[in-house]
């Protein structure tokens, strides 16, 4: 059995007493929120925090805002919630696919999306969907709030802008504009509790059904330190026409815009082929739900 | 130092001292006696240790016991009403879906769960609910079997 080390636990019951207690505890606090990374992280002896900062009595964390298209999701939703969310599922179809296929039944009803974020695991499941829908997320801090932009806000594995004493409490997706679609798909060997070889989200916006690309995301994970936009392969589809040879020479930029290991998931010749693939496949889905559905399908 | 809990765990009230770095498993089997919840590997892979807390099953090596305060839990002994089994129990048994028993509180508790928002699963909503429950034994077949016939002895 894996035993815990020692620890205090606090439950403070506002985010104010919140972000006091953190800056007292100076670094040597934690945020507890689902606890299903940092709980195994502590089993195994890879962070040690003196005491755990739980927010579960802090309110309105825990909800999701729909406005004119756009989201806030509270940072202490739980995946399963995301998941099974209509709201997610008709505004944001790629986050809701990219939630259920988040570990098991079991874990999703505990993980939360704010922990999912600032663990910044290099395979973890809903920044690349966040990324390509231009997710930010808000910061509150003693004294100062900011809001961050997703993209940019990772800076290698395990690691990100937000600094000790700031707590992750908001997630704001803008409305899509019309004429977007979006596809996501994660490869692993087995349908749950998997983390993913290779996972891609892309999405696309064009200027009208049977118009030209304007806006083009195409976000790669497990691929590199971090979530990692295909440079080259969303600026060879801007202004562009879509067809199915646009997409695979896209595809085969996006190759080249990733860094993959090789680790006991899978190896790197194996993931820049798969990148190749499941950027073609996104591609190709993303345009027929944009080219079909009014308002936006990402 | 130890925090004061108070939680429902099968219908009865329970207010004890816990230290933090306890999980609800620990004190599920320490200090309740409640041994059959299982822990396998600790880590959240296995879900030998799956309990339901506030009507959704979790992890329970996952769960800090001190997270757990207010709630109300549900172990596999909360499960049979008296002496009878609860249906997808009785399945289980009946239909070889059991073989060394250490997943079967776990899975027994996914499966309830399934089937009280959603009586009538396809086999895919079945294994995809199972899914976070390992079995060396079974190879699923069966346990998927009996849940369905669970579902279908539910419904009647």
């Amino acid at each position: 059995m894996l035993l815990l080390p020692k620890f205090d636990y606090e439950e403070p019951k506002s985010l104010p007493e919140a972000l006091a207690m953190l800056s007292e505890l100076r670094g040597k606090g934690r945020v507890i929120a689902g606890g299903t990374d940092l709980i195994v992280n502590m089993k195994k002896g890879t962070v040690k925090p003196a005491c755990l900062v739980s927010l579960k009595k802090v309110d309105g964390l825990r909800e999701i805002v729909g406005e004119n298209g756009a989201l806030a999701i509270g940072s202490h939703v739980t995946v399963s919630q995301i998941a099974e969310s209509d709201q997610v599922a008709s505004a944001f179809p790629v986050l809701a696919r990219s939630a259920s296929g988040l570990g098991s039944p079991l874990i999703r009803n505990r993980a939360t999306i704010g922990g999912n974020i600032v663990t910044a695991r290099p395979a973890a499941d809903l920044p690349p969907a966040l990324i390509a829908l231009g997710a930010q997320v808000e910061l509150r801090g003693n004294g100062k709030d900011r809001k961050v932009p997703l993209d940019g806000f990772f800076t290698g594995p395990g690691s990100s802008v937000i600094e000790p004493g700031e707590v992750l409490t908001e997630i704001i997706v803008p409305a899509a504009p019309p004429f977007t679609g979006g596809d996501y798909i994660k490869l692993g060997h087995r349908a749950a509790l998997e983390i993913a070889i290779v996972a891609v989200a892309s999405r696309l916006t064009l200027d009208k059904p049977d118009g030209v690309i304007v806006d083009a995301r195409i976000v790669l994970s497990s691929v590199a330190p971090t979530a990692v936009h295909a440079v080259s392969a969303e600026k060879a589809l801007m202004g562009q026409r879509p067809s199915e040879e646009l997409f695979a020479g896209a595809a085969s930029l996006a190759v080249a815009d990733c860094s993959p290991i090789t680790d006991i998931r899978g190896g790197a010749e194996y993931r820049r082929d798969m990148v190749n693939t499941l950027v073609k496949r996104t591609l190709l889905k993303a345009y027929h739900d944009a080219a079909g559905v009014k308002g936006g399908g990402a | 130092m130890k925090k004061l809990i108070t939680f429902r765990v099968n219908d009865r009230e329970y207010e004890i001292a816990v230290a933090p770095n306890r999980t609800l498993t620990q004190v599920l089997r320490e200090d309740l006696n409640l041994l059959g919840t299982k822990e396998g590997c600790g880590v959240g892979d296995c879900g030998a240790c799956t309990v339901i807390v506030d009507g959704k099953p979790v992890n329970s090596c996952l769960v800090l016991a001190v997270q757990a305060d207010g709630s109300d839990i549900t172990t596999i002994e909360g499960v049979a009403r008296g002496d009878s089994l609860h249906t997808v129990q009785q399945t289980f048994v009946e239909m070889g879906a059991i073989q060394c028993g250490f997943c079967t509180p776990g899975m027994v508790l996914s499966a309830t769960s399934l089937l009280d928002k959603n009586p009538r699963p396809t086999e895919r909503e079945v294994r995809e609910a199972i899914s976070g429950n390992l079995c060396r034994c079974t190879g699923y077949q069966k346990i998927v079997e009996a849940v369905q016939e669970a579902s279908r002895r539910m419904k009647k």
